[in-house]
């Protein structure tokens, strides 16, 4: 038993305190892992292998797929519908950026401290147990010609309401307002948790030096929050990349495609047009730049905060 | 040590049962061979479980049930329907669609012949002219007709008899009903941004330029002909004279058309049972009539709609669901069939309840009507995808139609030029 390894090195070249644990242990280790690594291998890793070849097939779901290289991309990149997707896909990742995440800040940071604070956030948060499509077709109610809203308008006078769900980029702008309503809520409830998780004397020490109000929440409060920004921030990127079910539920990606986003192309090219490679191309085209833009907003935070 | 081995257990236990699963076949269900059988059925159609429960009773008596699995997503059916052929549990019978969705399964040898089926049938007289046509590739047929609907005009009885409108039997006669009704303030005409978005162009063109029509779902003729861009032409000028419901209003076109809100939809007889759903009274409340045909030389023309019920090849009982499909187009079958939907039925012999229906269905058989198939199921799938867009986008906007035209014909010939 002389396998007695080197104990690794800190980045700092400093010789670590810990000892490497011995082999046997490793192995259990190991073992313990492995049921956890062998379902994200069969169910993530797999599917997704599966997809990129789909991707260089011609497919309809019967029979077997037939290679044809990167020409699923190419038709892809040329399709007017997939920019279309693409820029609404865009609107959905600047609009929620904006909006949940803005209102969410807002809410938590007007309503923390206050008394009775939990009942001015409830009502916001009250949405988020609501599934997505309920979400959609409560909106769909509101908006729809002659709906709710439309009513409401009328009553004011308003005799010729723009026309929510039909027009675009109206349709898109609409339907990130209903997903706000339903998300901004739960980002109110984790920068809650950020504020409190705030320690009170550095605030306090400020406020000895003058600080307070908007000063005090640009230099102080905001700068802190910094962890939690980057979580909310993180997972609405990610969100709002793959937004389907209000849209399918609001308008089906429609009238047209004016409201398709990724997620939906994706979707409809695969079940309802049956061309599953194009569909496929769509899907690994969406995971990338999901997990890029994922990869290199947290890597650019994480440095930002470890330098910090 | 201990750990290591409750570990290597846990592991090799999981590793037994993802295989025991990986290689379960047979349920080991099923009627087996006996004399009363239960067909596995499956449908997109799950509104209408009543309906085939109550063929069951009759079925029964052939010793044939269905046990019934409704979906009510089709997209989600399709899919379904095409990963069980992937299992070995392949659906007796199934509903399916007709045109390219069906020849797909046929290529594959998915789908059971019933080539002879159709023979006899049509030697009984069960099934009308040109219905084989929807079924046949290379000269056989697969699978028989579920149900069918035509395409007509349903109009307000209530709103026609205040408007001192009658009912109209040439295209100019139903513009001046809409001039009239638009003038009083009613909306002459229903139609739909979603689902039905082909209906006008459809029934326009149809009427219009039959030849031109059919073309289309051969590759023979262009969506640039003039013909086409004419039918286009006239039914923007109907959306900018505000002819038709604000395609925003997503209220059910029954409710729309039984409320006076619109005056007449073009629909498939289907909607006769959406109708009464909301306690609307055929003869009463409502009436059908044929469209009348753009142009008027191109003569009498009748969409029909009609959807397939499959078998499995190689599924479990395959000849017993092939015997339920002959039993489906007999008399017997049809007249419980057509009773209990209220609908109309594809076999000649089947007496309508509904007179407003029995109406149309006796116009068509003695007005030389053309039967067309309907646009849905009669052109190329990437074709009617993308027209799903150009005319969503029509009936919301009414833009210039020759761009949309020019992408539907981009689509076509890409389409045609794959099929060699």
């Amino acid at each position: 038993m002389t396998a007695t390894a080197a104990p690794p090195r800190s980045p700092a070249g400093t010789t670590s305190p810990v000892r490497r644990p011995r082999a046997p242990y490793r192995w259990s280790a190991r073992g313990f892992a492995l049921p956890a690594v062998l379902i994200v291998a069969l169910l993530l890793y797999l599917p997704f292998v599966w997809t990129s070849y789909l991707s260089l097939t011609e497919y309809n779901g019967l029979g077997d797929p037939e290679l044809v290289g990167l020409a699923k991309y190419q038709e892809m990149l040329t399709d007017a519908g997939f920019l279309n997707s693409l820029r609404n896909t865009l609107f959905w990742v600047v609009g929620t950026l904006v909006l949940p995440v803005g209102l969410g800040l807002l809410i938590a940071v007007l309503a923390y401290g206050l008394k009775g604070s939990f009942w001015y956030r409830l009502p916001f948060l009250l949405p988020y147990a609501i599934s997505g499509v309920a979400v959609g077709v409560i909106w769909t109610f509101v908006l729809q010609t002659g709906g709710a809203l439309d009513e409401a308008l009328g009553v004011l006078g308003v005799t010729d309401p723009p026309r929510w769900l039909l027009d675009a980029p109206l349709n898109t702008l609409v339907m990130i307002a209903a997903a706000t309503w339903q998300g901004a809520g739960v980002n109110a409830l984790l920068f809650t948790i950020g504020l409190q998780s705030i320690p009170k004397e550095p605030l306090e020490a400020a406020r000895l030096d003058g600080a307070s109000g908007w000063t005090m929440f640009r230099t102080m409060t905001w700068p802190m929050l910094t962890p939690l920004t980057t979580v909310v921030v993180g997972l609405s990127i990610v969100g709002s990349l793959k937004q389907f079910d209000i849209i399918w539920a609001m308008t089906k990606g429609g009238p047209g495609v004016s409201s398709e986003t990724l997620a939906l192309t994706m979707y409809k090219d695969t079940f309802v047009e049956n061309d599953y490679g194009l569909g496929a191309a769509v899907a690994v085209f969406l995971t990338v730049i999901t997990v890029a833009a994922s990869v290199l907003y947290l890597r650019r935070q994480l440095s930002g905060a470890r330098e910090s | 040590m201990k750990r290591s081995r409750i570990l290597a257990g846990a592991t090799a236990a999981s590793l037994a049962l993802g295989l025991a699963a990986c290689s379960s076949g047979d349920d080991g269900g099923g009627g087996g061979d006996g004399e009363d059988v239960t067909l596995g059925f499956y449908t997109d159609k799950a509104a209408w479980e009543p309906s085939f429960d109550a063929m069951n009773e009759v079925s029964g008596t052939q010793g044939s049930t269905l046990d019934f699995t409704g979906y009510s997503d089709a997209t989600a059916y399709d899919s379904f329907i095409k990963q069980s052929f992937r299992t070995k549990k392949v659906p007796d019978l199934f509903t399916w669609h007709t045109g390219s969705q069906l020849a797909d399964l046929v290529d594959q040898g998915l789908v059971a012949e019933t080539t002879d089926l159709w023979t006899q049938a049509e030697a009984d007289g069960l099934v009308p002219e040109g219905l084989k046509d929807n079924y046949t590739y290379d000269g056989k047929q697969y699978c028989v007709p579920l149900n069918v609907a035509y395409w007509a005009v349903y109009y307000n009885k209530k709103v026609f008899a205040d408007h001192g409108i009658e009912v109209p039997t040439t295209f100019d006669e139903m513009m001046a009903a809409a001039k009239k009704l638009k003038d009083a303030g009613v909306t002459p005409f229903h139609q739909m941004n979603i689902i039905f978005e082909f209906a006008w162009f459809q029934a326009l063109l149809a009427g219009d330029a039959p030849d031109v029509y059919q073309g289309l779902q051969t590759g023979d003729a262009s969506y640039l002909d003039p013909k086409v861009v004419e039918v286009m032409d006239q039914w923007k000028s109907m959306i900018d004279d505000g002819y038709y419901n604000d395609p925003g209003i997503t209220t059910d076109p029954q409710t729309m058309l039984k409320n006076g809100d619109v005056a007449m939809a073009y629909f498939g007889t289907f909607l006769t049972g959406q109708l009464t759903d909301v306690g609307a009274k055929s003869g009463e409340d409502y009436g059908i009539f044929p469209m009348p045909s753009m142009d008027s030389a191109s003569g009498n023309q009748m969409v029909l709609e009609t959807g397939p019920l499959c078998v499995g090849k190689g599924s479990e009982h395959e000849q017993q669901a092939l015997d339920y499909s002959a039993w489906w187009m007999s008399d017997e079958a049809q007249n419980a069939w057509s009773s209990s939907r209220g609908d109309v039925s594809f076999n000649p012999h089947v007496k309508v309840e509904d007179p407003e229906l029995q109406g149309l269905v006796d116009q068509v058989k003695d007005g030389g009507f053309t039967t067309q198939q309907r646009y849905l199921e009669a052109n190329p799938l990437p074709v009617y995808t993308l027209s799903t867009e150009i005319f969503g986008d029509f009936v919301t906007n009414a833009p210039d139609p020759k761009p949309g035209l020019q992408r539907l014909q981009d689509e076509a010939d890409k389409y045609w030029a794959d099929q060699g």
